[in-house]
């Protein structure tokens, strides 16, 4: 028996490759796209993993944004005792000034001797470290030197301090930010930084103490003794989680990225049960016959399961092959995202994974056809018959496992139950809707009362029995669902960031500034150009410190991702009444009678949940050692798309009195006043750090695009995947097409006359599955904004309709394209022949 | 009669088929004259539907011409053959090549509607309703009887009132009391129209209605009476 089943597979197989070129070409699609990107992530993860080392420069860490504090100066003596090297770096944004009028905003960094333990930071001129920086000496990046026209060997002035320009950073191992940096490098030695008095109560630093540890030491278990001796705000890690957020961007986009691929395979899965069913249906009579010689239908669909298997695999060698070679175009597209020379690799995991999901989606997909085979009555044999008529009925209930199925692929594709659940969910109410609409706009085509003949026969086509109107409407559909939901969340995502009235922003935020210089620098911008007064917020930053007595550190260390709630720095205000854009939406706000009683305060909503905070619960926050506690009195909801400051924690007046307050200031200003206003200000207060709105504006939106481009590249393999459906059904009606056409000219009508026919049904189903794909894909984008971002939808009529016209013209190119050869033929042998 | 309908002159069909060359028509002469129910009759394999498919001009003769209601549709080229049969010719087959996605009343206005004539649906109703199917006009050719397909096929033929019908085996696929209500209605258009008739049939039979019968053989005409 097993015997039978193999022969038979491998005897259908042998003879049937021609039959599935189209089959193979939408797994081999599919495919390709995940492994394209599986083995982009899967290099981004290798070449992360291998320069950890580097992007950390060292081998543990130890980051806050407080310093040391004094008991902890024995634990590094300690390690120090223990044959660690031990050096400090100081990290902040400042202004850099060069002359009275020209201003730049930098990244100031701080090094001491040793700095970096790992990789190598490269110059020019190519000297040592020590060479360059010290005794007022700067390295600065490239880029500064060309925003402020400079040249190696100008002043520079920082704060307070007055710097000269030695040369030039060429490669920082330890900056992995790429396009998210706020501006250009200034690395500076420890003792200048204190220069420069940017150091104050209050000033925003990131403090990082690394350590290299001896050959052979164990860094996680010298990185637990560390945290151990100290407080949760100060975040001890070993390399292996060096740069955690850009692992998490990265993370995220090659799931999303891999997502997106996932809809090609999916789509070509359509494919893939087209051509079976074709395929099972002109096997019918040999089925009946070897039914009628006593085989069972289980040897049979078993047989044929591994003959689909075997295609469904050949299609994913052929794809995984394909998608390493995708890697490298894959790559450029998000090189400009990426602060590492990625070194592409082959990747056996992306390969393996591939090619399990390939025959995975194959075997699901082919399922559902495959088990007419049961259903296939031996008589068959006595009679031929066009559409013979199966016993029993369909078997609905083997659709559950076929949906598990392909949901567990989608789980594992995404390696998350959320997404892969709301992935799953989504794909198949996209189906479902897509496969309703289908059959509505083919019914409505073929009612309609068209006037000409062409038109009525060309509709007629997509309701003929046996018809793929069906599936090719379902998969372009998908396809187009998908590529025009990304143009629709692009558009709205830009307009967002780029399309803002003027005005609704504000040109500037002012940082740092100092209790004593709040007053002189609202005078300061109001004689300088604001259009209007610059709104001052006192803050104050903090760590909470424990809920409800709880204290938060216990149990959090070694999971950082999720205990971010819990040991980030909360930047806290306060306030007499709720800001603009905030909307409370539990509890309420204080009176002054009640703000006078007790410490209250208010915080976001998002912020409460994660904490599992309730109005009536304490916060305490430590303030820069001292604690601070206060009673939730009300719960917000922030419009965080506004360009105002928001706070998640604020507090009633007078709670915070006494501790180290900085202020912000938010400074509306028209562009072409914006450089005077900058340089003014720093000039006047070198402390202050001017972070220009359009300028970051402009940084995240090249993010965007570059995301775009990245997620359209693979989306575009879906495109492909609903083509290559369309091409494989039209393959399938080849026969029923050519019949057609011949009847036609042998009544007299020209061959354009009979391409017309073929141009408007598949003009018709392109512009269905354009339609139905874009309504869905406003629905998805509609969904996606509001609920993932928070920002409203653009109506973007251009976006749909070219989703329509582009549609349209792929599926009338496809149709004309397969055709075209039919029309020569003469009827008539064709109408003999039948 | 004065007036020639179809002219066959040193007529030869060569098909090639498996590599090897099959004579199907070696140099057949024909003359008929407008009007006339001409049969050609002979076993199978014997040239006669090629001969019939050629008048139509559903394919290119290997050599010879052929003129059809004066115009020498040999020289024709293939979207000028197909304006040349829609003004021309009606064509019944023997297995009644409807469009199976189209009802029988569309079926039937196809020519009326190539040939952008008005009111083609109203007038293949009435074509319909002189065939016996009014009450099937809505139907698609997989729910008709082989006999009612045939009839649809026989009004689609009429449409256009064409002056030459051709008819290749229209009764073969039927059973003989249906196949005789189809040679009815051929008869009665070529008596009562006065259109030629070219019926292609193996049943002597069916041949004795004719006005005159040709007898192919091999590719060749052996008889004519």
């Amino acid at each position: 028996m097993t015997r039978f089943v193999l022969t038979l597979a491998w005897r259908e197989t042998r003879g049937a490759w021609r039959h599935f070129g189209y089959f193979f070409a939408c797994i081999t699609l599919g495919v390709s796209a995940l492994v394209g990107v599986g083995s982009f992530a899967d290099s981004l993860e290798r070449t992360v993993a291998r320069s950890a080392k580097s992007l950390m420069g060292g081998d543990v860490e130890i980051r806050s944004t407080q310093p040391l504090p004094v008991d902890a100066t024995t634990l590094i003596a300690e390690s120090r005792g223990g044959g660690a090297q031990v050096t400090r770096v100081r990290e902040l944004v400042a202004m850099a000034q060069s002359g009275p009028s020209r201003t730049q905003l930098v990244e100031l960094k701080a090094v001491e001797p040793g700095y970096p333990f790992y990789g190598a930071l490269v110059t020019d001129p190519a000297r040592p470290l020590p060479a360059l920086i010290g005794d007022g000496r700067a390295l600065v990046h490239e880029s500064l030197l060309a925003r402020l026209g400079l040249r190696v060997g100008d002043p520079l002035r920082v704060g307070d301090a007055d710097l000269t320009i030695s040369g030039v950073i060429v490669k920082e191992p330890d900056r992995a930010v790429g396009v998210f940096s706020l501006g250009p490098r200034v690395l500076i030695a420890a003792a200048d930084l204190d220069r420069t008095g940017l150091i104050r109560p209050g000033s925003r630093v990131r403090y990082r103490t690394l350590f290299r540890l001896p050959d052979g030491h164990d860094a996680q278990a010298f990185r637990d003794r560390l945290a151990e001796g100290l407080p949760a705000a100060q975040r001890v890690t070993t390399y292996t989680q060096a740069q955690p957020g850009l692992r998490r961007f990265w993370d995220q986009l090659t799931m999303y990225l891999g997502l997106t691929g996932l809809v090609a395979l999916m789509v070509g899965g359509i494919g893939v049960a087209v051509s079976v069913n074709a395929f099972v249906k002109a096997k019918f009579p040999a089925i009946a016959t070897m039914k009628a010689l006593g085989a069972g239908w289980r040897p049979l669909l078993s047989a044929y399961l591994l003959q689909t298997a075997l295609l469904g695999l050949g299609g994913s060698v052929l794809g995984a092959l394909l998608g390493s070679l995708v890697q490298p175009l894959l790559a450029p597209a998000l090189t400009r995202l990426l602060p590492l020379e990625l070194t592409l690799s082959f990747s056996p995991r992306a390969v393996l994974g591939g090619l399990a999901m390939g025959v995975g989606v194959t075997l699901l997909y082919a399922l559902w056809p495959l088990l007419q085979i049961r259903r296939v009555p031996p008589a068959l044999i006595l009679r031929a018959e066009i559409e013979p008529r199966l016993h029993g009925r369909r078997p609905w209930a083997a659709v559950i496992p076929i949906a598990g199925g392909l949901a567990a692929l989608a789980l594992w594709q995404a390696g998350s139950w959320k997404i892969g659940a709301l992935f799953a969910g989504g794909l198949a109410a996209a189906l479902v809707l897509l496969a309703l609409g289908a059959r509505a706009i083919i019914a409505l085509a073929r009612r309609a009362r068209w006037r000409s003949s062409a038109w009525r026969q060309g509709a007629a086509n997509l309701h003929r029995p046996g018809s793929h109107a069906g599936p090719m409407l379902v998969s372009l559909g998908l396809a187009v669902m998908l590529v025009v939901s990304i143009a629709l969340l692009e558009r709205s995502l830009r307009g967002e960031l780029v399309d803002r009235s003027p005005g609704s922003a504000p040109a500037f935020f002012f940082i740092d500034i100092q209790p004593d210089q709040a007053e002189p620098f609202a005078r300061l911008v109001a004689a300088r150009g604001a259009t209007a007064p610059a709104e001052l917020t006192p803050v104050v930053r903090s760590r909470l410190a424990n809920v409800n007595g709880t204290p938060v550190a216990t149990g959090q260390k070694n999971r950082l991702e999720d205990a971010w709630y819990l040991t980030r720095e909360y930047v806290l205000t306060w306030a007499k009444e709720p800001p603009a854009h905030n909307r409370v939406v539990a509890g309420r706000w204080w009176t002054p009678e009640e703000a006078a009683r007790e410490p209250l305060i208010s915080v976001e909503e998002e912020v409460a949940r994660q904490l599992g905070v309730r109005i009536g619960d304490t916060l305490t926050f430590d303030v820069q050692g001292a604690p601070v506690s206060a009673r939730v009195s009300s719960l917000r909801h922030v419009d965080w798309r506004t360009f105002t400051s928001n706070f998640f924690v604020i507090f009633s007046p007078g709670a915070l009195e006494g501790a180290p307050t900085t202020f912000i200031a938010t400074v509306p200003a028209r562009p072409e006043q914006e450089t005077a206003l900058q340089s003014a200000v720093v000039a006047a207060f070198p402390n202050v750090t001017a972070i220009p709105v359009r300028e970051v504006l402009e940084r995240v939106t090249a993010v965007v695009d570059q995301i775009a481009l990245a997620v359209r590249l693979v989306a575009a393999f879906s495109i492909g995947a609903g083509l290559i459906v369309m091409a494989g059904a039209l393959a399938i009606t080849r026969q029923q097409r050519l019949y057609q056409s011949v009847i036609l000219k042998a009544l007299g009508a020209t061959r354009g006359f009979v391409s017309r026919v073929f141009a408007v049904e598949y003009a018709l189903l392109g512009a269905a599955a354009g339609v139905a794909g874009s309504v869905l894909a406003a629905g998805l984008a509609w969904a996606v904004l509001r609920f993932a971002f928070d920002v409203p939808a653009q109506w973007a009529p251009a976006t749909l309709l070219a989703g329509v016209l582009a549609a349209t013209g792929l599926a009338l190119l496809v149709g004309v394209v397969g055709t075209r050869r039919l029309l020569g033929r003469r009827p008539l042998g064709v109408l003999r022949g039948e | 009669m004065d007036l020639t309908m179809i002219s066959v002159r040193g007529l030869s069909m060569r098909l090639v088929s498996g590599g090897r060359g099959v004579d199907v028509l070696t140099d057949v002469s024909l003359e008929v004259p407008a009007g006339q129910f001409l049969a050609i009759a002979g076993p199978s394999g014997s040239g006669k539907s090629t001969l019939l498919g050629l008048i139509a001009g559903l394919d290119q003769p290997t050599a010879g011409r052929i003129e059809v209601a004066g115009i020498e549709i040999t020289a024709l080229d293939e979207d000028a053959l197909a304006r040349f049969r829609l003004d021309h010719v009606g064509y019944v087959f023997q297995s009644y090549h409807l469009i199976p996605t189209l009802t029988a009343e569309e079926n039937v206005a196809v020519p009326l509607e190539l040939a952008g004539e008005p009111d083609a649906v109203p007038r293949a109703r009435a074509l319909l309703a002189e065939v016996g199917l009014t009450e099937r006009a809505h139907h698609y050719p997989v729910q008709l009887s082989g006999g009612e397909q045939q009839r649809v096929a026989v009004a689609r033929a009429m449409a256009r009132r064409p002056a030459l019908l051709l008819a290749d085996e229209p009764t073969g696929n039927l059973d003989s009391a249906t196949g005789k209500q189809i040679i009815e209605l051929l008869v009665a258009v070529n008596r009562r129209l006065g259109r030629t008739l070219v019926l292609v049939t193996h049943d002597a039979a069916l041949a004795a209605h004719a006005d005159r019968v040709v007898t192919l053989r091999d590719g060749r005409i052996v008889s004519d009476e």
